[in-house]
């Protein structure tokens, strides 16, 4: 496998791709320097596209907030493996039981949902309990497919860590002995799919983001760099923990920003 | 039993007839909501000759093992099951236990499990069997395997089995009977944790065409049953018919 790292330098970078939750927010609060960060990053000439796996909120949502913490972004910026789920479904023609959060159901307005033939999951506590996963069950072991808006393991909330849908997709996967199709980070379609309308390949492009198998892994098998974050659910060793190692580990996003500025255009 | 199936209550009570032959019998089991008393009880009630002493079940081994080991564990099992669970001290818990505990596999009880093993410096899961699920009078529902894969995924760690089909599960049932792998015979539903347990014991395994039985398991890639019988009734038939024949 190439050694990325090695070859920043003389990298034409055209294309920033950014995590939202844990990377320029943690919740209702922005990472400090953020904002600023972000409008120096504009100033360069490259594009700037906001990816997520977030499945609690629709992109309105995620904007309304991004808005209210003061960063400068659009809606049609804002990628998320929740818009790669619908394009999955219309291709399909499924008519889905949709383990998402209330918030997020706005992202499949149009989308038949009765008689269900297939079972997307999200981010969706209030789904995750004993009744509604007997019937995600029972439509999977009966060969509805098994759509997983992404496989977080955890997330970091203001209590602490919390269960992705992750585990759930994997209970769902053991009980039925099938697999499910993962539409989200760190998914190689995920990455493809957000820089298709940017005119640039991967290896014109870096991610930076807080989880290190889910965004730098990830980016950095689709063929981008991947700078890893140590703020949101990033925790000690994290960088140890993918391979190759990210092109840079650093305190926050106005430190990747700082390097990217510096070292990669 | 629970499965709503009347034929399975004729088979159980034919399985009686092995007593009066002289084939030892045990009772395997991976129930997990309620304690060995209070099934053993409804079991009676319901006309079967059945004792605590004949059943294995994993709660009992697990509370063994922790004890053993010095662990305190912090369990998310069902309230039925925590009685055998009383004389293990669950306090500062170092590692976590879960069962099956149907609708207590609430998202907060999932989470709080989850936040236990990640504080701990050395995470230890242990599970109360691995089932992927089982048949209710209402329909077919997740077993406690499913939650412990999410556990596991969730940790990134590997849980431990206690109970079908864990070698040393069967193993304790062997050396209460006093008898080797060879001289013994499994019957269940379950192709993977019963027949597929028992084999890899060394012991026969003979598969029941009721409960949780699948046709796909005649075909199974892993496990290939001694025998597939429609009940546990014909099992039965079938057993004493061959002691009769044997010299």
């Amino acid at each position: 496998m190439m050694e990325v790292s090695n070859m920043a330098g003389r990298r034409a970078l055209k294309a920033v791709l950014i995590d939202l939750s844990g990377t320029l927010h943690v919740e209702e609060t922005a990472v400090p320097g953020a904002q600023d960060a972000l409008n120096r990053l504009r100033e360069a000439s490259v594009a700037v596209k906001f990816v997520t796996n977030t499945t609690k909120e629709s992109k309105k949502h995620l904007l309304e907030r991004l808005h209210r913490l003061n960063f400068d972004l659009q809606e049609e910026e804002i990628f998320t493996s929740l818009s790669a789920a619908r394009t999955l479904l219309e291709q399909k023609r499924h008519r889905p039981l949709l383990l998402v959060e209330d918030s997020a159901l706005q992202d499949f307005t149009g989308i038949e949902t009765s008689e269900p033939n297939a079972v997307v999951i999200g981010l969706a506590p209030e789904q995750f309990n004993y009744q509604t996963l007997n019937k995600a069950f029972r439509l999977v072991l009966d060969g509805a497919p098994l759509i997983a808006i992404h496989k977080a393991r955890y997330y970091k909330r203001r209590d602490g860590l919390a269960l992705g849908p992750g585990p759930f997709v994997a209970a769902l996967e053991y009980a039925t002995d099938r697999n499910a199709i993962v539409v989200g980070k760190p998914e190689k379609s995920f990455f493809a799919e957000a820089l298709s309308n940017l005119g640039c390949n991967p290896n014109e492009a870096v991610m930076i983001g807080d989880d290190a198998r889910d965004d730098v892994g990830g980016a950095q098998n689709a063929g981008m760099l991947g700078i890893l974050v140590r703020t949101g659910k990033y925790r000690e060793g994290d960088e140890r923990k993918i391979h190759p190692s990210p092109h840079l580990t650093c305190e926050s996003f106005p430190e990747a920003v700082e390097h990217i500025l510096k070292n990669m255009l | 039993i629970d499965s709503g199936d009347t034929g399975i209550k004729r088979g159980f009570r034919k399985a009686q007839r092995l007593k009066a032959s002289d084939l030892q019998l045990r009772f395997c089991t991976n129930e997990t909501q309620a304690a060995r008393e209070t099934f053993v009880a409804k079991l009676q009630r319901l006309g079967f000759d059945i004792l605590v002493s004949e059943v294995f079940s994993p709660a009992p081994a697990a509370a063994a093992v922790l004890k053993e080991r010095g662990l305190r564990p912090h369990l998310l099992v069902y309230d039925g099951l925590l009685p055998e669970f009383d004389s293990v001290d669950q306090s500062n818990p170092n590692c976590v236990v879960i069962g099956d505990a149907a609708e207590k596999f609430t998202y907060q009880n999932l989470n709080e499990a989850f936040r236990v093993l990640t504080d701990l410096e050395k995470p230890l899961l242990f599970s109360l069997g691995q089932g992927r699920y089982y048949k209710e009078t209402d329909g077919l529902k997740l077993d406690v395997g499913a939650y412990m894969k999410a556990l596991e995924y969730a940790c990134d760690l590997k849980a431990e089995v206690v109970g079908k089909p864990s070698p040393t599960f069967f193993q304790s049932v062997l050396n209460d009977m006093g008898l080797q792998p060879h001289e013994a015979l499994m019957i269940g539903d379950d192709l993977v944790n019963d027949v597929g347990g028992a084999q890899r014991c060394g012991m026969r395994g003979v598969q029941v065409r009721t409960g949780k039985y699948r046709p796909g398991d005649e075909t199974h890639p892993a496990v290939t049953a001694d025998a597939t019988v429609d009940s546990l009734a014909r099992a039965v038939d079938a057993l004493l018919r061959q002691r009769q024949q044997t010299p």
